[in-house]
């Protein structure tokens, strides 16, 4: 597999040979192996990440993608401090993550999906502000500009009074993204921050985001399963896969990178008369809400696609035919169903 | 030091808003942490009718008890086991102030609660104590804090090695209690058992500054008593210390 390095110039975020193993105990089943193992641990050697490298270079945001358990999460807690490697070498804005000083901290934010604001719920969202402005020393006059650019963006008003326990998941995730680019982080880390969001409530927070780098050129490193997400803010992504990364590149090149094939969606002029389509490549309309009546997708060769094409025109009453990459979304799934190794 | 003290001022702020949300359960926690000292108090009352200094003593120690209660296996520990600890590692701020201010949120509430079953307990037992005494009680009540706090601390930490740490912290609560003073005040125990429970940390925990409250303690008794309740808490910051270092290691390499 081509490894496609990313930009050189200002990096942001540096890793180099990254590596994080965990040893997990393991013993087999029954009372015998049990007690066996009380004194005689067995363990099991996980790489969860292994030899990874890349650079991020400031106002980039890039997607982070893999498989549940590829190693995204252990990446991402690296960079921010949680977790310590075990091999190779993360330096973001210059600092060692792993030593966690305040000055490093004060530049970063971790955002996740899961748990999109912290602390009791029973304050309000402008309380958590507040706090926030205390915790990260921003001064009082850039806290008032700084939340009134973030209400502007986030449309925030109706929420900063409100306590957070009566927020709903997408409120949530506004005024979580709105605590965590308050102190106006110069690396943003970003684990599935749209997780169970409904689509308008994605869509406003991908603005956010977008405007955000946009505005104050920060480093968002974003991972997410939701492939329109990734289309939307990255244009560079970084691909990775059982620890290992697999990919590191433009985003319009992962799908003619990944997937051997390219589909040729045709339109037939006349519907009555009956064309083999087996033989130019294989079918995919199956979902009568994909195509009309007259249409069919082909399944064809990257290679074999402009010998394919001119065959059609030339053999079948063709009314349009156009030639596509395959949907990201499933290029994405048959790399985490079959790997790509 | 100004800053950290401002920060642990937020967190109180934040905490005890947060507690109060649940104060039903507070209230039941605050009678639960009572019940102890309140049973003493009966029987050892019983035991030793007429005997007002015994009455005074287990009167001032129900409001130890409330003060120095501690509950880090389920703030520090539950965090640990929900993530909240990952979370808290990427604030620029040390782990441990969020802890301490959950900690004294509790405390204050627990006091508030509990006054008027103190009050209550006072007129009903007769306690007497004296303001004199009771301001000689103060500092050791506040080391008191501060060491059952560093113990609990210190036990909860083994939430990042086991998954039982409730049981860890259990184990040391039972210790506070049978050595505390709360099972029996120390002064009643014949010797050797009252020295070796004075040279304890538990008695340094609760025990102590209700005594020095029901004056059964005075001048250089009272300095030994002061000497080994700091050397304990020294001996215990320095303890958690060390194992927070070790154990941050480890959640750090496994992500506990």
């Amino acid at each position: 597999m081509p490894f496609e390095t990313g930009p050189d110039s200002d990096p942001v975020v540096v890793i180099s040979e990254l590596g994080m193993t965990y040893h997990a105990p393991v013993r087999t089943a029954g009372l015998k192996a049990a007690f066996r193992a009380l004194w005689r641990r067995e363990y099991q050697r996980i790489e969860a990440v292994a030899d990874v490298s890349f650079r991020l270079t400031a106002g980039e945001i890039v997607g982070f993608l893999g498989p549940n358990g590829a190693g995204k999460t252990t990446t991402m807690k690296i960079l921010s401090g949680i977790l310590h490697p075990t091999g190779g070498e993360a330096l973001v804005l210059g600092y060692t993550p792993k030593r966690r000083q305040p000055a490093f901290l004060k530049q970063i934010a971790l955002l996740r999906g899961s748990q999109p604001i912290d602390g009791p719920i029973e304050l309000t969202v402008l309380d958590n502000l507040h706090y926030r402005r205390l915790l990260y020393d921003v001064p009082q006059r850039q806290f008032q500009t700084n939340v009134d650019e973030l209400t502007d963006m986030l449309d925030l008003e109706s929420l900063l009074l409100r306590q957070v326990r009566a927020l709903s998941l997408g409120e949530r995730m506004r005024a979580g993204l709105a605590v965590a680019l308050l102190h106006r982080p110069r690396v943003l880390f970003l684990d599935e921050p749209t997780i169970g969001l409904d689509a308008s409530a994605a869509m406003a927070f991908r603005r956010s985001i977008a405007t955000y780098a946009s505005r104050t050129a920060a480093t968002v490193l974003l991972t997410s399963h939701y492939m329109t997400e990734v289309e939307a803010l990255c244009s560079r992504v970084i691909l990775i896969d059982k620890g290992r990364l697999r990919y590191d590149g433009n985003l319009a090149a992962l799908a003619t990178h990944l997937s051997p094939y390219k589909l040729l969606r045709v339109t037939t002029a006349d519907i009555s008369e009956p064309v083999a389509w087996d033989s130019y490549g294989e079918p995919e309309n199956s979902d009568p809400n994909q195509c009309a009546p007259n249409q069919v997708i082909l399944r064809v060769h990257r290679q074999d696609a402009p010998r394919i094409t001119s065959r059609l025109l030339a053999e079948v009453p063709i009314a349009d035919l156009t030639v596509a990459d395959p949907p990201l979304e499933t290029v994405m799934d048959e790399f985490y169903r079959a790997g790509v190794a | 030091m100004i800053r950290m003290l401002r920060l642990v001022g937020l967190s109180i702020w934040r905490q005890s808003l947060s507690q109060w949300s649940w104060r039903s359960f507070l209230i039941t926690i605050v009678i639960g942490q009572s019940v102890t000292p309140l049973l003493g108090l009966l029987v050892w009352s019983a035991a030793l009718p007429g005997d007002s200094q015994v009455s005074t003593y287990y009167v001032a120690l129900l409001a130890v008890q409330l003060m120095t209660a501690s509950y880090e296996h389920h703030t520090l520990s539950n965090g640990i086991y929900d993530g909240t600890l990952a979370r808290a590692l990427v604030q620029p701020q040390p782990v441990v102030i969020d802890v301490i201010g959950s900690n004294l949120g509790l405390r204050i509430w627990h006091l508030i609660f509990g006054l008027p079953l103190i009050a209550i307990a006072a007129v009903v037992a007769g306690a007497q104590i004296d303001v004199y005494e009771g301001m000689l009680a103060l500092p050791a009540v506040v080391i008191a804090g501060a060491l059952r706090f560093v113990f609990t601390y210190l036990l909860a930490l083994s939430a990042l090695w086991t998954e039982r740490a409730h049981g860890v912290v259990g184990l040391g609560e039972t210790l506070i209690f049978l050595l505390g003073g709360t099972a029996a005040p120390l002064g009643y125990l014949p010797e050797p058992f009252r020295s070796v429970g004075q040279a304890l940390p538990f008695w340094s925990m609760l025990g102590l500054p209700a005594e020095i409250a029901a004056g059964t303690i005075h001048g250089a008794a009272l300095s030994q008593a002061y000497a080994v309740q700091l050397g304990w808490l020294v001996v215990l910051t320095a303890l958690a210390a060390v194992i927070w270092r070790v154990g941050l290691r480890r959640f750090a390499a496994v992500g506990a």
